[in-house]
């Protein structure tokens, strides 16, 4: 009788044992499972960075060839404008040149 | 307590004690998560504002370029109208040649050019000058300076006490127009040529061309 009681409680720790060595397993599992989680977030993280490293990068020379474009535009119609005036301006900025160049101012 | 009692125990603490592996083992799972995406996010910003900075420079880079090009354009179109001017004046003399320039012969203009060129070459001195003047090839088939007006200029200018004589120069020079006058000697020469004076006045020149030019 004593015999068989030893025997039940053995077969009772056994069987614990295996059910805390399975817990302990499944612990190995849990957290390999959550780096593998964390080691894929971080590669999408990085793939994520990249793209809006583009975007950025995108977003402000658009920005900036907008203005570039806008700036040149206003040059040119100065430019012009002063070609106009100039041309305007040119008899008379000829005689003031031939003036000091002939001496007679 | 009788052996089924034990194993159920046994098992209940057991199970007890799964249950607590476990429990922790997730929230570790969670904590390793929870950390790794504020990490991440963390990151993330940083990033976000270091490529921020990154494109707001390049967008000022682009600016101060176009900038700088923009005003090399206007400054194009400025340069292109005063050598258009400078040009145009160079050209203007052909015809100044034919028929003065305000009121002014060419004749007239050439002894006045020779005037100058006389007196800068005797100024502070007290000494008897010999000089002679030098014309281009077309000047000089022109007789635009004739020896008639060397002798009436030299009896103006020895009228203010320093005895000036000038003759014409038999040597030519290669230029559009205007005069050399140089001592007999060769030591002195006041180059009064058009293109010489344009690069003498370049300066002022230039300053009076822009205002000229570019005022409405």
């Amino acid at each position: 009788m004593a015999v068989e009681a030893l025997k039940l409680i053995r077969g009772g720790e056994e069987e614990g044992r295996k059910l805390i060595e399975e817990a302990k397993e499944s612990v190995a599992k849990i957290i390999k499972d959550a780096e593998e989680e964390v080691k894929k977030l971080k590669e999408k993280a990085r793939v994520d960075e990249k793209n809006l490293a583009v975007q950025i990068s995108d977003k402000y020379a658009k920005e900036g060839g907008e203005e570039e474009k806008a700036i040149m535009k206003d040059a040119e119609a100065e430019a012009e404008k002063l070609k106009t005036t100039a041309g305007s301006n040119l008899d008379s900025t000829v005689n003031v040149v031939l003036e000091k160049i002939l001496g007679l101012v | 307590m009788g052996a089924k009692e034990i194993v159920d125990k046994i098992k209940d603490e057991a199970n007890a004690e799964c249950e607590k592996i476990l429990s922790e083992a997730k929230e570790n799972a969670e904590r390793i998560s929870k950390e790794a995406r504020e990490e991440i996010e963390l990151q993330k910003k940083k990033f976000i504002e270091a490529e921020e900075r990154k494109g707001v420079e390049e967008e000022e880079r682009i600016v101060r370029a176009a900038r700088l090009n923009a005003r090399k354009v206007r400054w194009d179109a400025e340069e292109e109208m005063i050598g258009k001017a400078l040009d145009e004046a160079m050209d203007r003399i052909k015809e100044v040649k034919r028929g003065g320039f305000k009121g002014n012969s060419y004749s007239n203009i050439l002894t006045g050019l020779i005037k100058d060129a006389a007196m800068s070459i005797i100024a502070g001195s007290s000494a008897s000058s010999e000089l002679e003047v030098m014309l281009s090839e077309g000047d000089a088939d022109a007789s635009f300076v004739t020896p008639d007006m060397l002798k009436k200029i030299s009896a103006e200018i020895s009228a203010g006490g320093v005895n000036v004589r000038l003759s014409l120069s038999n040597e030519r020079i290669k230029s559009a127009g205007g005069i050399i006058v140089r001592g007999k000697d060769g030591k002195i020469e006041v180059n009064n040529t058009f293109e010489q004076r344009m690069a003498r006045f370049s300066t002022s020149l230039r300053e009076e061309i822009v205002k000229n030019l570019f005022t409405k």
